[in-house]
């Protein structure tokens, strides 16, 4: 539980740290308020980029943007995910070999290429990145629900409940619940950080809204300056966005792992 | 014995230039030098190298006459594989598979080279010249000299020989002679059989007849290979193979040598103007941006005064210091760029007014999709637009594509602004005022040059812009041009945001052959370039 809090700690300092450059920050996020490419200051603290736009706002902006768009993957994901991985263990038969069938085929084939297309056939919005992230994160998901409820289901009290008559979402709420849900949220928290990862991926590629603050996009558009690696804009157009998204990332991860290790192993 | 041979060359060069704006109904009989003789080479000593090794990763298209993409890039490749009559060097048309040409009137005699052949070892004659005519009448190549339908340019030809065929024009113009000279010439043994070149990718579809065989193409990868061909009459080329490559990062790839040109960023413009290991082809103000309004969809931008309330609400300065860091001019509002010799330096100039803006857009709550490419540069410009017109109270979503899609979406009016940007502004002479401006040959052909105002119209302009065609005395000529960039200026059917400055670096030791032509600035795109001068 201790390591739960340190992250959870860690992960509201970082979280803290970008709030005051959304809010506090006297510079915006969408407009110049320097010159272009100033290093870093005491007026521009990360520096600006070559249209003159404060870095650490548009990295506080980043931050935001990745994480709502990280939660409403992780939301939608949990959901589908959850959804069917309860049904399907729940059901068996026609329904769980269907299901099974297709979180097979979405765990074999190579995401990125096929959210690339997606995104490509479907056009540059960020609600768009929303709904191909989820569509391809949920399969895990599913996959872990459906055996913890097939386990579950074979538990003496599920048994025992079923045989005094109890209906299916009287049993999968009070008795399957609270072994299911834990892993609901643990994968969930697991999915915004992949969410984040892929989101900047798909930016990077140009599939995002193209003026959209995105770390992803912040990037992409440093590496795409010419010359840049012969210059010292590089330390603070391009190291801050990598930095920020490996740190996010990270974090989460460890905190899903903490949660897991948790939930599941400790109590 | 040197200095008079120097002189000879410039006079010779000087004459050339003449004959090329006066040249229709003068009955000139020119013949020309090939790229090796003296007159072309004096100043420059290329040696050949084994392998030229440029900048891909992105897909021009195949290298044939109908399925190139239509941008420089793209077409530069096809016309190493594709040969024409004619080419141009630094001052002048010259020979290339012509040997010889004269002018009589709307008659242009071509004489093609004895030993001229196909890549298939076929021998190239005036047949083939004449079907490419034939064959481009019916099913216009993407990029077309000799017009199309009503505007197609010849009457009719007549094969002397094997050898010389006269070419006879409904009208000579000043530029006629570039134009017949242009278009290449495909092997009617492979084509005569082909009824939709846009989709034949059959046998023998590159075999060309250019000084380059292209022996690989790979447009997942934009990798291009062209290897010399052994069969080419007029000169040597420079290299056994062009590759073009894909890269990462074009920088790092010419510093590793993985690369043998690149365009030098302006931060690096210090660091590398002082290399004298260095060499540097300066393209001065020759891409450009400009920002088209489809009219058709946004009529409310008809109105005079509302234009130049854009204009008034552009920072085009900011362009030039942030996107161009510094190395460009903003923009003539009469399009041709300053440097150019018929440029303008009268025409109306807006300056940045903010405050004007919003108060010529206070209340009417104007919103608009601006189409961009997702190039660096291209969405720079487009987040700096954006910035301003907001600021003037219009709202402004972005949409960016890559840039063969934007073009697309342009050619078929799937628009409200646009931003174009493309290199070529600094062409002489600038034949793109009546292709861009002029109500019957603008949107034609798909080339950026001809991406125009959709939904404006304006007689005096296309009178200006088609007259200067006809124009053979070259002072009465600039002064239309010039007369055409003022009037331009003022009505304001598009709206010209910043030129930019660019040097192509290459290293002197390997390779030094990089030129520009008189009409075209992009060295790499330059056959020329690629031959043993």
């Amino acid at each position: 539980m201790k390591k739960v809090i340190i992250l959870c700690a860690a992960f509201a300092a970082i979280t803290l740290f970008f709030l005051y450059g959304a809010t506090l920050y006297p510079h915006g996020s969408r407009l110049p308020s320097g010159a272009s490419l100033e290093a870093p200051s005491a007026l521009h603290l990360l520096g600006t980029d070559n249209l003159g736009v404060d870095i650490y706002a548009q990295l506080s902006s980043g931050f935001f943007r990745s994480m709502a768009i990280g939660l409403a993957t992780a939301a939608l994901a949990a959901l589908l995910g959850g959804l069917l991985g309860i049904m399907a263990g729940y059901l068996g038969g026609r329904f769980d070999t269907a299901v099974s069938f297709l979180i097979n085929i979405l765990l074999s084939v190579p995401q990125l290429p096929i959210m690339i297309v997606v995104g490509a056939f479907f056009g540059q919005s960020t609600g768009n990145i929303i709904w191909i992230i989820a569509i391809f994160s949920w399969a895990p998901i599913a996959k872990q629900v459906r055996a913890k409820t097939r386990s579950v289901c074979g538990t003496r009290y599920v048994q025992l409940a079923e045989s005094y008559g109890g209906g299916a979402l009287y049993i999968i709420v009070r008795h399957m619940g609270r072994d299911i849900f834990p892993l609901l949220a643990i994968n969930g928290i697991a999915v915004i950080g992949m969410a984040i990862i892929q989101e900047s991926s798909l930016a990077y590629l140009g599939l995002s809204d193209p003026l959209a603050k995105s770390w992803g996009l912040m990037i992409s558009k440093a590496t795409a300056f010419s010359g840049i690696f012969f210059t010292d804009f590089w330390k603070w157009w391009i190291l801050p966005p990598v930095f920020s998204l490996m740190l996010s990332v990270v974090c989460l991860r460890i905190l899903a792992r903490a949660l897991e290790s948790y939930f599941i192993k400790e109590r | 014995m040197k200095k008079a041979t120097k002189r000879l060359s410039l006079l010779l060069a000087l004459v050339m230039m003449v004959t090329l704006f006066t040249a229709c109904g003068s009955h000139v009989n020119t013949a020309a030098p090939s790229p090796s003789s003296p007159a072309a080479t004096a100043g420059t000593a290329a040696k050949t190298v084994k392998t030229l090794k440029l900048e891909g990763g992105t897909d021009w298209g195949a290298p044939s006459p109908f399925l190139n993409e239509s941008r420089g890039p793209g077409t530069a490749k096809m016309k190493l594989v594709f040969g024409s009559l004619l080419e141009k060097d630094e001052t002048k048309d010259v020979s290339w598979l012509a040997e010889s040409w004269s002018v009589s009137g709307n008659d242009y005699t071509f004489t093609l080279f004895k030993n001229a052949k196909f890549h298939d070892g076929k021998p190239l004659t005036t047949d083939d010249v004449a079907f490419s005519l034939d064959y481009y009448k019916i099913h216009p190549p993407v990029s077309n000299s000799l017009g199309s339908g009503n505007s197609y340019i010849v009457d009719h030809y007549t094969i002397i020989d094997k050898q010389k065929i006269t070419i006879t024009v409904k009208k000579a113009t000043a530029d006629t002679l570039s134009d017949l000279g242009s278009f290449v010439i495909i092997p009617k043994h492979i084509w005569e059989k082909v009824d939709d070149p846009n989709k034949f990718k059959g046998e023998g579809y590159l075999v060309g007849s250019g000084a380059y065989k292209c022996t690989k193409y790979e447009g997942a990868t934009g990798s291009y290979e062209f290897t010399a061909f052994d069969g080419w009459c007029n000169g040597k080329p420079a290299a056994e193979r062009i590759l073009f490559v894909p890269v990462s990062n074009a920088m790092l790839a010419f510093t590793n040598g993985e690369i043998d040109i690149t365009t030098l960023p302006a931060d690096l413009m210090d660091k590398y103007t002082k290399d004298s290991t260095i060499g540097l082809v300066n393209k001065a103000n020759d891409t450009g941006y400009k920002m088209l309004i489809n009219f058709q969809k946004c009529p409310d931008f008809l109105k005079l005064e509302l234009r130049k309330a854009i204009y008034s609400a552009l920072d085009r300065q900011s362009v030039v210091d942030k996107v161009f860091r510094g190395a460009g001019s903003v923009g003539s509002a009469g399009y041709v760029p300053e440097g150019s010799i018929f440029y303008n330096k009268d025409v109306v100039k807006y300056s940045y007014d903010p405050a004007a803006a919003k108060a010529a857009f206070s209340g009417k709550k104007y919103s608009v999709t601006l189409l961009s490419a997702d190039s660096g540069s291209d969405v720079a410009i487009a987040e700096i637009i954006r910035n301003n017109l907001e600021a003037a109270g219009i709202t402004v979503k972005v949409a960016a594509y890559d840039s063969a899609t934007r073009d697309k979406m342009i050619n078929s009016g799937s628009y409200e602004f646009a931003l174009v940007g493309n290199g070529g502004w600094g062409n002489n002479p600038p034949n793109y005022m009546r292709t861009i401006f002029s109500d019957v040959s603008k949107n034609k052909g798909g080339n950026p040059h001809s991406m125009g105002p959709i939904g404006y119209s304006n007689e005096e302009i296309t009178r200006l812009a088609e007259g200067q065609m006809s124009e053979t005395d070259f002072n009465k000529r600039i002064q239309m041009f010039k007369d055409l960039q003022l009037l331009v200026s003022k009505e304001i059917p598009l709206f010209v945001i910043a030129n930019q400055s660019t040097y192509s670096m290459y290293r002197k030791d390997y390779y030094s052959g990089w030129m520009k032509t008189y009409a075209y600035q992009q060295a790499e795109q330059n056959r020329l370039s690629y031959m043993a001068r």
